[in-house]
C-alpha cells in the first residue's frame, strides 16, 4: 500500500512536470531583405591634353573641348543622384622635377557623350547630379596652364582624380 | 492498495486536462525587416518604430515573465554568395505589451531581455537594423534570417 502511494505520487509528479515543461519555450523567424542597386563604376576615358605649350604663353583647354578635354565615364543605378568630387593637381611636372602651374579648372557633365544638354560646374567645388535614365553620366574637365617664360622644355604630366558616390 | 492504484490512475487522467488549461506559448513571425532598394556605399537604417519596414513577431502565452533572446545574422546573403554586413544597435529591439508599435520598451537585441506577458496573453516584439552595403556591393537581392526565442520564466 505504501509503495503504491509512492508510485502514485511519482506518477503525479511526472505527469504534472512533464506537461508543464512542454510549453516552456518557443521561437519564430523572420527575414531581413534588401535589394542592392547597381554599384558605381568610373572610367577615365580621355586625358586632358594641352598639346604643345610655349614658355610664357598661357594655354587653356575648355571642358567643352571634346577632343582635348579630360573625360570620365560613369555608370550606376539609373536616375540615382551622385556626388562628384575631385582631387586636382596645382601643377604639372616632369620626371626631372620641373613644374608648370595649372591656374584654373572648368567642368561639364552630361547624360550623353556628345555633351548635348551638358551642365557646367566648378571641379574645385564638385557637384551633385543624377545619373541618366540608363545609369550613365559623362564628365569633362578642362584647365589652363601657365608656363613660365623660362619653362623647361619637356613632357609635363599630372593626375586628376574624380570620386563618385551615391 | 486498490485505493492507491486508483489514485495513481486518477492523477494520470487528471494531468492531461489540467495541463491543457494553460495557454500554450506561441511565437509568430508577422513581418520581416525590409530595407528595400539600397545604393552601394550608402548605409540603410530601419528603425524598430518603422511601421512598414521594421520586423515584428507576435507572442501568445500565459501571463507572466518571459525571456526574449534573438539569434541575429551578421550578414545578409546575396547573389553568388555575396555578403552584406547587417548590424543591430543597442536599442534596435522593442517589446510592446499592447502590441502597439508606438508603445515599445527598447532593448538590445544582442542581449537577453525579460518581459512580462500581460493578462490577455498577447505581446509583440519589434526589431530594426542597419544594412551596410559596400561601395562595390554586388547588385541583387539579399536576405538574412532573424530568430526570436521566447522562454517562460518560472
Amino acid at each position: 500500500m505504501r509503495s503504491i502511494t509512492k508510485l502514485s505520487l511519482v506518477v503525479a509528479a511526472l505527469v504534472l512536470t512533464g506537461t508543464a515543461l512542454q510549453a516552456q519555450t518557443n521561437n519564430a523567424a523572420i527575414t531581413a531583405t534588401a535589394s542592392v542597386q547597381t554599384p558605381i563604376n568610373v572610367v577615365g576615358a580621355l586625358p586632358l591634353s594641352f598639346g604643345n605649350v610655349f614658355p610664357g604663353v598661357n594655354k587653356a583647354v575648355p571642358a567643352t573641348d571634346l577632343a582635348n578635354g579630360g573625360r570620365f565615364d560613369v555608370t550606376g543605378q539609373a536616375s540615382a543622384p551622385v556626388t562628384l568630387s575631385f582631387t586636382l593637381p596645382a601643377t604639372l611636372s616632369t620626371g626631372g622635377g620641373a613644374t608648370m602651374p595649372i591656374v584654373s579648372y572648368t567642368g561639364m557633365h552630361a547624360a550623353l557623350a556628345t555633351q548635348v544638354g551638358g551642365v557646367a560646374f566648378a571641379p574645385a567645388v564638385g557637384t551633385t547630379t543624377p545619373l541618366s535614365g540608363t545609369g550613365a553620366l559623362f564628365v569633362w574637365v578642362g584647365a589652363q596652364v601657365q608656363p613660365a617664360t623660362n619653362q623647361v622644355a619637356g613632357v609635363y604630366t599630372g593626375s586628376i582624380t574624380m570620386t563618385v558616390v551615391y | 492498495m486498490k485505493r492507491g492504484l486508483w489514485f495513481a490512475i486518477g492523477v494520470m487522467l487528471l494531468g492531461v486536462p489540467l495541463a491543457a488549461q494553460g495557454k500554450p506559448l506561441t511565437v509568430t513571425g508577422i513581418r520581416g525587416v525590409t530595407f528595400g532598394a539600397i545604393l552601394p556605399g550608402v548605409p540603410r537604417v530601419v528603425l524598430r518604430t518603422d511601421p512598414a519596414n521594421s520586423g515584428q513577431l507576435d507572442i501568445k502565452g500565459p501571463k507572466g515573465n518571459v525571456l526574449l533572446s534573438f539569434v541575429l545574422p551578421l550578414t545578409m546573403t546575396g547573389p553568388n554568395g555575396a555578403l552584406m554586413p547587417l548590424t543591430f544597435g543597442s536599442g534596435d529591439a522593442g517589446y510592446s505589451a499592447t502590441q502597439a508599435i508606438g508603445s515599445q520598451v527598447g532593448f538590445d537585441p544582442k542581449q537577453s531581455f525579460t518581459a512580462t506577458i500581460p493578462n490577455n496573453g498577447r505581446a509583440s516584439v519589434f526589431i530594426g537594423a542597419t544594412a551596410n552595403a559596400a561601395t562595390n556591393q554586388g547588385a541583387g537581392a539579399y536576405t538574412g534570417t532573424i530568430i526570436l526565442n521566447v522562454t517562460i520564466l518560472p
